[in-house]
């Protein structure tokens, strides 16, 4: 098949997942995934190399996004309370999971680290659609399962950028552009989108991507990834995307547009349906895998600082989808895992997004208006709550 | 019979705007609190960024805002006292549970509402009259 055949046929698959998406309710990036994978085997294509870049981009886009979309004074107000959910929801599913894919399934040292990574993350968008349709991104507690899940994030990122280095000169450049950028583009940005912003040619746009082509080609060099410098840049910008909300916009438009639905058509082109077939048994057990530790590892947590809504703050935290298939994808990409072990994980991902949440919203589902009636009246109240809040 | 409290749901459908005429009839003539309950509709599931959700918290917020003063105008005009709740979620869990939370002896809806996964998964109204704990009347 030409590639100008594929590019119509993504772009039809692009068109439909939106429609789709928008018709039945559910996020346009997991039908995006499921159409990748439906070409992928249908068609019998590999993913061309254009596809691949751009793809690849698109992942970095999408990690910046997220970061610029942290809440940062919220974060700043419940961080103490989260951070031990947050660290443990990341680093026990990490543990598990690499040593799981180390000594059980014989994965290398390499490709375990990375089904650690891909199964420690729990999804920012995942949790926070839950909170918002429930009411309780308003309430102390949806306020600390979402300063959580960045903590955990953090964790996934930074594993990420960190674990695969390999030291040569390359890190230099690398770190010192990255803290340049995070320290300096907040100070240039107000200058810079007073001179050149709100322009159909949206110069503030074309900054950003060049400071993430930068990073990413500077990360490549440093046998890295530029994950971590691209979220933690993200959030260093949340403030002036905050105040600048079009700006951010416009910048969700071309990244849903055009950059994200080939990140993830490419991540499902990728995804090998025989090979899952194939190893049905191993996809369960890698669920297991990432499920049980999230569950032993957060529920404690949870009855300390979000009681009572133990169950669903655990289930929540089980989630996992964007920062999951940024980093299998990485692992393809950079040869240390195989198209198997990448189908594997990816499938993991994609049921770790739906679910824990289907059983958190069908079982668990806390009512939004008597829990702010509890926080607003404190019978029962944790003393932790009360404490964040007096320190806020 | 006479009722004390009503529920009824409104989405900006032909047949809830038929439901929602209906429920001020019944209202007016009964002497009833009237409860609309707008429910918003479930927010993109599994989404990858924050963002896609926003955007559509952001619309659905903007039309239901739209509704709800409509409702309210013409409850108005009717003579009916009007509380108006704005709920998001999956509509037929979300009229059942208002209707249940508010103590309502009657819930009014329409037969089909805006939803293609109604048609897909079978309709909102015949959920709500399987579940909820009051009568149900629905509006063709």
């Amino acid at each position: 098949m030409s590639e100008l055949a594929l590019a119509a046929i993504l772009a039809g698959a692009v068109l439909l997942a939106s429609t789709v998406s928008v018709e039945l309710g559910i996020s346009v990036a997991l039908i995006e995934l499921g159409l990748g994978v439906v070409v992928g085997n249908a068609f019998d294509v590999g993913v061309p190399e254009w596809l691949a870049f751009l793809g690849s981009f698109a992942g970095l886009v999408l990690t910046f996004l997220a970061g610029a979309e942290v809440d940062v004074p919220q974060l700043r107000r419940e961080w103490r309370a989260s951070v031990s959910i947050g660290l443990v929801s990341f680093g026990a599913p990490f543990a598990i999971c690499a040593a799981f894919a180390y000594f059980a399934l014989d994965w290398s040292g390499d490709a375990a680290k990375i089904a650690g990574i891909a199964l420690s993350t729990t999804s920012l968008a995942v949790v926070y659609a839950v909170l918002v349709e429930t009411g309780l991104n308003r309430t102390v507690i949806g306020k600390r399962i979402m300063a959580a899940t960045f903590v955990t994030d953090i964790g996934t990122v930074g594993a990420l950028s960190i674990l695969f280095v390999a030291p040569s000169i390359w890190i230099l450049p690398f770190v010192g552009v990255s803290a340049a950028f995070v320290f300096g583009l907040p100070r240039i940005s107000p200058w810079f989108f007073g001179r050149y912003g709100n322009r159909v040619i949206e110069p503030e746009i074309k900054l950003a991507f060049a400071s993430l082509f930068l990073l990413m080609w500077l990360g490549e060099r440093a046998h890295s990834h530029a994950v971590l410098p691209a979220f933690v840049l993200g959030l260093a910008l949340s403030g002036h995307y905050a105040r600048q909300r079009k700006e951010q916009e416009r910048l969700r438009v071309v990244a849903f547009a055009f950059l994200t639905p080939l990140f993830f058509l490419k991540g499902g082109m990728n995804v090998s349906v025989s090979a899952l077939w194939a190893n049905l048994g191993v996809l369960g057990l890698l669920f297991v895998a990432k499920m049980l530790p999230k569950l032993v590892g957060v529920y404690p947590l949870a009855r300390r600082y979000c009681a009572p809504h133990v169950a669903f703050t655990t289930l929540l935290m089980s989630t996992g989808l964007t920062f999951g298939t940024i980093s299998s994808l990485y692992g393809l990409q950079a040869g240390i895992i195989d198209e198997t072990q990448f189908s594997l994980l990816v499938a993991v991902v994609v049921m770790s997004a739906i679910v824990p949440t289907v059983i958190a919203q069908r079982f668990f589902q806390p009512n939004a208006a008597e829990e702010a009636g509890r926080e607003a009246g404190a019978p029962g109240r944790s003393g932790a709550a009360l404490e964040t809040e007096a320190g806020s | 019979m006479t009722f004390r409290r009503m529920l009824v749901a409104i989405d900006g459908s032909e047949a809830s705007e038929r439901a929602y005429a209906k429920a001020l009839e019944l209202a007016a003539l009964t002497g009833a609190d009237l409860t609309a309950l707008a429910v918003e509709g479930p927010l993109p599931v599994y989404a990858a960024t924050i963002g896609e959700v926003d955007e559509v918290k952001r619309e659905k917020d903007a039309f239901f805002a739209k509704l709800a003063a409509r409702a309210r105008d013409e409850a108005d005009r009717a003579g009916v006292g009007l509380a108006v709740e704005m709920r998001a979620g999956h509509a037929a869990e979300t009229i059942v549970r208002a209707g249940t939370e508010l103590g309502a002896d009657l819930i009014v809806l329409g037969h089909r509402g805006h939803a293609i996964r109604d048609h897909l998964l079978g309709s909102t109204a015949s959920r709500v009259a399987e579940r909820a704990a009051c009568p149900v009347l629905i509006v063709r």
